[in-house]
């Protein structure tokens, strides 16, 4: 047994470079497993660009690499926001392009000329690896490199990440989630080691950060949160003080050279914290080195006050300052966190998208399985070491659990500190059962207990621990505690996969279904509208859709849009919502005003989409509203019972909307003779379609998903388009053999009904 | 022919008879704006004054509040809204006290039962804007003005509203609330004082680890349960289920009950702690047969309850495939 023993667990010291390539292996395997499972949408489908953010991103990439840096960054891009413009250089978070660049000249320069799409969908997976790398560095530096394998092995396939990095996500956040980590970890190792070194490297890639995504705030807080804890623990020391004032000077000068962020660190309410602490710190610095020279009381009692004196009258000078406007109160953005009513009253824009939504507890499990419940635990564990480095564990996961409860979207921020957390503790757990050597049972002496005393810190209450350590006696207690929490690892793989293969790899661009028969059939309208628009219209026409499409019409069509999901101009974004909201006399105005050619619309009625533009119409009325309240109103949208109908309880404005006469136009002839029916919200249509005057059908996919428009010209003789089409109307009465002529206007694919 | 300058002549004396008239009401109920007590710049109407005021050849606007301010109709929006309109009216007032041609008037139910009656008004409040009759033909129709419940600032929305449809530019001068800044000053001088006098006493658990790691470790069961959800979209607690029993858990994915929520934070708390007891506690047990028992324990309840997780989990979920025994949902 003792020879078994001695050849299967050496010495530490002597196995130390088996286990350091052995680490090796397992980073490289976890990294590989991270890869390979957010491959599933590329196996599925091919090597696209998912959703909506990403075709823009997409598009820039390819606009850096092909006319260069400089190019990029004093980018005017006039074919968004007709007739605006768009100064994207300057108002885009460029980190993410420039890495894909980098790579891409990087890959050109060893001979291999790889297509930029394929960096671009492929870049969020291959990052994905370096974040479990990065979060198996950070809980090495809270407990052990045991804990930091299963963090990097959580961390590489939790679906709370894959949800933002599967292959063709390419968004901010596929790059920003290794940043965060990686910043966080040279900021842990920058407050151990007091090294100004650590602390100028963690400004560097806090800049990097800051040019790659918006959550960058979320470091610009948590770190000082971190240090003014700390202080108020009475824990400060020099360490914090070189670590802190190192990283804040280096990391904001550095923030600053972003021109999308320029002046804001010291401008706005959101990064105050961060220069608050700072100034903190010199005086708590000042103070320190004080009391060690001069030891009279007197004095100390002066300095306090000297202290609090200054730290009320830089308080005062911050807030006169924000009431008298020199430093931006919170952007609504950020303040609708707090006040999380805020959003809905003052800016529905905001508010109107889902990953704004607060989270219900499924999501919470659906994303992070059983580390949900092993969370806490680890949180658990931190408080009973508690040094400086737990402490951030733990501020981290307090803040990081209320913004996961407010906003979907922020439980991205939450799983990486879910993942350490929770891998802390499964380590603790097999770091105990997995001990080989079991204790004797001794009642006299301690001597068999002595060499694994651990030192317990006296704490009371439910923290404590007094009792020695010993270990667990019995092998089959080990055996039942290590396989139940295998069986759980292993439910939890499969939990992972089946969630990131059902939930998270579907690309939104392509729809897919089941046939009967089970094989999968692919929905192909949103490309089939694009291309067509790409080579059916002039390149300089203006395509009007509603802001969720503008990214991917200028991506895929390469045509101009009015808005897109940028939302910089709420009230040009307005201004196409009381386009679509209003009657069609009032919306011909605006669309010749703003030199539209073809409108745009999104339809699920045939096949049952429920994403589509009839759905999303009440915050089109919203956001008008906002801005024209005596034009538009949301009530007139409503039946006089209060419910948002389509069908022949309609209201007189929902019916002659714009919207609603682009959705339904012709949609009645599908159907036999009053059998029309919107599969969305099943309702059954008027028989009698709606009839559209200044607008002509132009195409509309094999699905009806999408459906496009041409805006008429004027007409030749200076009529209106209401008196042309009465007077054409009436000449066809008399002659009504001639049929339904307007079937020939648009070409249109296979009208077959499919679900 | 000669008649022509006659009838010139005699028109024009009657319009300026009708315009020494309109002048007259003008006056009068500009007297009436700067002295009726109270509130400045309010006309206080009955039924009288009313027809005055919307009588025909006006050449003025007004813009009338009809309310219920007697305790009696219990009209809760009335009383709300009477010191904006107050606002409102002082506004004007105080920029115009000549009022130039608008007026802010208030009929009150208890004066002016016939003019409700005959308007057929049923409801209160109601806001009215009475054009000139003397601008246009066809644009003296009084408007009516649609409450908004959610509006946190209705005087502004009405002068936006007044702006906009008659040719005068209402601003809002808000006074300035001293009651908020006096009660806010009192309030912090209050905090403070309180605390520097509690500090010696509240010290001991300001400084306790215990207690902050029992804050933080609620925190976090609550936020990752999903307590922000119920309070931001107000759930229900429990409903009503199919057949008259209670139902605690919602159906669907993204929906769920007060009650279930903290049902499902207690199990966290419950495998949190026994994840905590199984690594902390157990290795610490003197007598291993005492410990084998208790390992053996905690490890059920764990897989107990997460058992009962999942199945909640595939209640909610319908189409998830796994399941933990030996609770099979």
């Amino acid at each position: 047994m003792s020879t078994v023993k001695s050849i299967l667990f050496k010495d530490p010291a002597s196995t130390e470079s088996t286990r350091s390539i052995l680490r090796v292996l397992i980073l490289l395997t976890i990294a590989a497993a991270a890869v390979a499972s957010r491959l599933f949408s590329v196996i599925r489908f091919e090597s696209i660009i998912h959703e909506f953010d990403p075709w823009f991103n997409f598009r820039a990439s390819k606009y850096l690499v092909k006319h260069g840096f400089f190019d990029f960054w004093n980018w005017f891009d006039d074919r968004t926001w007709y007739p605006l413009g768009r100064v994207t250089g300057g108002t885009l978070y460029p980190g993410l392009m420039v890495t894909s660049g980098a790579i891409w000249h990087a890959l050109r320069m060893i001979s291999l000329p790889v297509d930029i799409r394929n960096i671009c969908v492929l870049l969020a997976p291959g990052f994905s690896g370096l974040t479990a790398f990065a979060t198996y560095l950070f809980t090495k530096e809270m407990k052990d490199s045991g804990a930091g394998l299963l963090a990097a092995a959580f961390m590489g396939i939790a679906p709370g990440y894959i949800s933002r990095s599967v292959a063709g996500s390419y968004d901010n956040e596929a790059i920003a989630i290794f940043l965060l980590m990686f910043t966080f970890y040279l900021w842990i190792k920058a407050a151990k080691l007091g090294s100004a070194m650590w602390g100028g490297l963690c400004a560097l890639f806090y800049f990097y950060m800051v040019s790659a995504w918006g959550g960058y705030v979320f470091i610009t807080n948590l770190i000082p949160l971190h240090v003014l804890v700390l202080i108020l623990m009475g824990r400060y020391s020099g360490r914090i003080y070189v670590a802190y004032s190192s990283w804040y000077a280096l990391g904001t000068l550095a923030s600053m050279q972003v021109p999308f962020v320029g002046f804001l660190p010291v401008k706005t309410s959101e990064h105050m914290a961060a220069l608050g602490i700072f100034g903190l710190i010199q005086l708590v610095a000042f103070v320190d080195y004080l009391r060690g020279q001069v030891p009279s009381k007197q004095f100390n009692t002066l300095l306090r006050a000297l202290v609090i004196l200054v730290t009320i009258v830089a308080f005062t000078g911050l807030v006169t300052l924000t009431v008298t406007g020199v430093i931006a109160p919170w952007s609504g953005r950020f303040y609708s966190l707090w006040d999380t009513g805020y959003a809905k009253i003052h800016i529905p824009i905001i508010a109107s998208v889902s990953e704004h939504q607060p989270t219900a507890w499924p999501s919470f499990f659906f994303d992070l399985n059983m580390l949900i419940w092993l969370f806490p635990a680890g949180v658990y564990l931190c408080f009973r070491q508690l040094t400086d480095e737990h402490v951030f564990i733990i501020v981290y996961s307090v803040m990081a659990s209320y913004f996961a409860g407010v906003m979907v979207r922020l439980m991205l921020t939450l799983t990486p500190i879910v993942c350490v957390a929770a891998a802390i503790t499964v380590s603790s757990i097999f770091d105990t059962y997995l001990e080989i050597d079991s204790p004797q049972e001794s009642d006299d002496d301690s001597e068999s207990k002595k060499p694994k005393k651990e030192k317990v810190k006296e704490t009371g209450g439910f923290l404590s621990s007094k009792a020695p350590y010993i270990g667990i006696y019995s092998i089959t207690s080990k055996v039942a505690v290590v396989g139940a929490f295998s069986v759980y690892l292993i439910l939890f793989v499969l939990h992972c996969t089946w969630v990131t293969s059902n939930a998270y790899s579907s690309p939104s661009v392509v729809l897919a279904s089941r046939m009967p028969d089970g094989s999968q059939h692919i929905i192909d309208d949103f490309r089939e509208a694009y291309y067509w628009l790409r080579k059916n219209t002039p390149y300089d026409s203006k395509i009007m859709s509603w802001w969720d499409y503008g990214y991917q019409i200028g991506g895929m069509a390469d045509r101009t849009t009015l808005v897109d999901n940028n939302t910089w101009n709420n009230t040009h974004i307005a201004t196409v919502g009381k386009a679509m909201a209003s009657s069609e006399e009032v919306s011909y105005d605006i669309l010749r005003k703003h030199e539209v050619d073809y409108v745009l619309v999104i339809f699920g009625g045939l096949l049952g989409y429920s994403g589509d533009d009839i759905n999303k119409f009440l915050w089109m009325v919203r956001i008008a509203e906002g801005v024209w309240p005596q034009e538009v109103q949301e009530r007139k949208f409503f039946t006089h019972r209060g419910e948002y109908k389509v069908d022949h309880e309609a209201t007189d404005t929902m019916k002659n909307s714009l919207m609603y006469k682009m959705s339904y136009y012709k949609f009645p002839s599908l159907f036999p003779p009053g059998q029309a029916q919107d599969r969305v919200r099943g309702a059954r249509l008027p028989s009698e379609g709606p009839v559209l005057h200044t607008l002509d059908e132009a195409f509309t996919s094999e699905n009806w998903i999408v459906r496009i428009y041409k805006v008429k010209d004027l007409d030749q003789f200076g009529r209106d388009h209401f008196s042309v089409s009465a007077f054409e109307g009436g000449k066809k009465k008399k002659g009504k053999k001639g049929g339904m002529a307007g079937r020939a206007a648009g070409k249109r694919g296979r009208r077959v009904a499919r679900i | 022919m000669r008649l022509l300058p006659l009838i010139t002549a005699f028109t024009s004396l009657l319009s300026l008879a009708v315009a020494q008239k309109s002048t007259n009401k003008h006056q009068t109920f500009a007297d009436l704006a700067s002295s009726s007590k109270g509130s400045k710049g309010i006309v206080l109407l009955n039924d009288q004054l009313f027809g005055d005021l919307t009588g025909p050849n006006r050449n003025f606007t007004s813009v009338v509040l009809f309310t219920a301010l007697d305790t009696r109709f219990g009209c809760v929006l009335c009383r709300d809204f009477q010191p904006e309109f107050d606002l409102l009216g002082n506004s004007w007032h105080k920029e115009h006290p000549k009022s130039d041609g608008l007026f802010f008037a208030v009929l009150d139910f208890s004066v002016g039962k016939q003019t409700f009656q005959r308007l057929g008004m049923s409801t209160a409040p109601i806001l009215m804007l009475f054009p000139p009759s003397n601008a246009s033909p066809g644009s003296d129709q009084p408007l009516k003005f649609d409450f908004n419940p959610s509006d946190i600032t209705p005087a502004e929305a009405v002068a936006r509203w007044v702006t906009a449809s008659s040719k005068h530019t209402v601003t809002i001068h808000r006074p300035f609330n001293y009651v908020k800044l006096f009660s806010f000053v009192g309030g912090i001088i209050g905090t403070a004082t309180l605390s520097k006098l509690a500090y010696p006493y509240l010290a001991p658990a300001l400084y306790s680890r215990n207690l902050w790691a029992a804050v933080s470790l609620v925190a976090v069961l609550l936020f990752t349960s999903g307590h922000m959800f119920n309070h931001i979209r107000k759930v229900p607690y429990v409903v009503q289920g199919r057949g008259g029993g209670v139902s605690y858990i919602a159906g669907g994915f993204s929906n769920q009950l007060g009650l279930e929520t903290q049902i499902i934070a207690v199990v966290y708390a419950v495998l949190a702690f026994s994840a905590i007891a199984l690594c902390l506690k157990m290795p610490r047990m003197e007598s291993s047969s005492k410990q084998k028992i208790a390992v053996m324990a905690w490890n059920l309840v764990l897989l107990v309850l997460f058992s009962f997780l999942m199945s909640i989990f595939k209640m909610k979920n319908g189409s998830y495939p796994f399941f933990l025994p030996p609770l099979i949902a």
